[in-house]
């Protein structure tokens, strides 16, 4: 019963981290961009949430619409200002030097912002359900049921419509796309923006469920999405997600058996066993290249 | 029908094209020839909106085209099929095909799926591939799937760059077929070759590019008559 009872936690806490590898996964695995201040923005988005909370009084839900805004807006304001200007190879490693610059600014706005270092983030009460001895947290499953919904979402949009279309064709070979008419530029920005959404999604349920955050939620956001992306495989949607529960459940079973302590010891372990044994992931796409172009971008 | 008149384009200080002045006819086959460096994927890209001029003016039946940016150039009727190819790799044929329409309209849905049924018509092995990766294609018919996206946009005249790079001897015989069937239906091409012989098989008027600037035109036949320019800029032959 212990077993099953913390893979179900396991799953509940891997749903979120799916979500979060998502959003990573769309900047650096569809997009190609090592956006470095990804983690940030969710800190950003959260810790504008927490400031204006008190002004505002809009309890969990206004929490949930402010971080998801608020890190939207900052990838946003990141894909304007450090990769916008960078569409070749050349300047690759320029924006990815410049999104490391704007990870230090965006933590050092956020730590103004969350002034005690460790405040309170609200959560959804809702009851917790038992199915006989098993027991499951009513904010969780509600998680669990966002983070299907916006997979589901994602999914729809990226392949069943024209948008979808666009943006996997302007990732695949910007200069091909921008000759059949595509508005390029217009579409990273559209992709960051999306990022945003869902990682502001992720950050709310994970720091909801949680009940607190600190100045440090950009790095652990970073690590954890990095982290189920690197698992799963990079350049896939869905090894993103694989990994994200993967994570989850080792994480949440790590944890049962070994104590607290040693919970990212077998994370990092793992994460070393993956790159052993299959450095592109488990679910790493075959990634097919013929000719140099679609290189061009890293 | 397209029409080009002193145009000048430059990449910094190095002007690349120093006044180029050349008329392609509709329903011909136009041909520009030319050794490395002489200027002709700039004029390509400069024709397709991808670079801007300095000075010049590129019109298509009538319509200013110069200074537009390639998605506007694009909706006036001029597609470009890129050297190499730039098939998007990770995406079906179907998919690249469908990606070919992004300047149709929703409400051409219908049509779209029309043109698509046309191309795997001509382009039988497309069909065949239609769910695979772009990217497992062979070099041939990575060129004929990016030609077929580019009709998929309707396009007026069809410019191609270097069709024949990187393909054996007999893919490049069957894509000149290709080309010679297309401008035979009524669409009027203008292609850049390295590949001179090959190309003025195809040609009904063509111009020696050479250090940015046009340094003979004419017929195919008058090429046979005249050993100077063979030697100087064709190789022999």
């Amino acid at each position: 019963m212990d077993v099953l009872q913390t893979s179900l936690d396991g799953l509940m806490i891997g749903s979120t981290y799916a979500l979060l590898g998502l959003s990573f996964a769309l900047i650096f695995g569809i997009m190609r961009r090592i956006n470095l201040a990804f983690g940030a923005c969710l800190l950003f988005g959260a810790a504008l949430a927490i400031y204006l909370e008190p002004l505002l009084g809009w309890g969990a839900w206004g929490l949930f619409f402010i971080t998801m805004a608020g890190a939207a807006l900052a990838s946003a304001y990141v894909e304007r200002l450090c990769f916008a200007p960078h569409s070749k190879r050349s300047g690759a490693v320029t924006a990815m030097i410049a999104s490391f610059a704007i990870w230090m600014q965006l933590d050092e706005i956020s730590s103004q912002l969350l002034p005690q270092r460790t405040h309170a983030y609200q959560g959804l009460e809702l009851p917790t359900l038992w199915l006989g001895e098993i027991s499951v947290r009513g904010d969780q499953l509600l998680h669990f049921g966002m983070a299907l919904v916006s997979i589901i979402l994602l999914y729809i949009l990226l392949y069943k419509t024209r948008l979808g279309l666009l943006i996997r064709a302007t990732a695949d070979s910007p200069e091909s796309a921008y000759l059949l008419g595509a508005r390029v530029p217009w579409l990273g920005f559209v992709v960051f923006f999306l990022a945003g959404i869902l990682g502001g999604v992720a950050a709310f349920m994970i720091l909801s469920a949680d009940g607190h955050i600190t100045p440090l939620f950009g790095l652990w956001s970073t690590f954890k999405g990095l982290i189920a992306m690197i698992i799963g495989g990079v350049g896939s949607l869905l090894g993103a997600v694989v990994g994200g529960l993967i994570l989850g459940l080792v994480e949440t079973h790590a944890g049962a058996a070994l104590g607290a302590e040693f919970r990212d010891m077998v994370t990092f372990g793992l994460v070393f066993l993956v790159l052993v044994i299959r450095p592109g992931g488990l679910m790493g796409v075959k990634v097919y290249r013929t000719d140099n172009a679609a290189q061009e971008r890293v | 029908m397209l029409s080009v008149n002193n145009l000048v384009t430059s990449y910094g200080l190095i002007k690349a094209l120093k006044g180029v002045s050349l008329e392609a006819k509709e329903g011909a086959v136009t041909c520009i020839l030319g050794p490395n460096g002489a200027g002709k994927t700039t004029l390509m890209f400069t024709l397709a909106g991808i670079l801007a001029p300095d000075s010049g003016t590129v019109s298509l039946l009538e319509h200013n085209l110069t200074g537009l940016g390639a998605p506007k150039v694009l909706r006036q009727g001029l597609a470009l099929v890129p050297e190499n190819r730039l098939v998007f790799a990770d995406m079906s044929v179907h998919e690249n095909l469908l990606a070919g329409a992004f300047t149709q309209s929703r409400a051409m849905a219908a049509q779209v799926n029309d043109d698509i049924d046309k191309m795997y018509a001509r382009f039988p092995i497309l069909k065949a591939r239609h769910d695979q990766p772009a990217g497992t294609l062979s070099g041939g018919e990575q060129q004929m799937l990016a030609l077929a996206r580019a009709l998929m946009s309707r396009p007026s005249i069809l410019l191609m760059d270097e069709p024949s790079v990187g393909l054996s001897p007999l893919i490049v015989d069957e894509i000149f077929a290709i080309i010679k069937q297309l401008n035979k239906d009524g669409m009027s091409i203008l292609l850049v070759e390295q590949n001179a012989t090959k190309a003025l098989q195809v040609a009904d008027y063509f111009y020696l590019l050479d250090q940015g600037k046009v340094a003979f035109s004419g017929t195919p036949d008058q090429l046979k008559n005249d050993d100077v320019i063979k030697r100087a800029y064709l190789g022999g032959g």
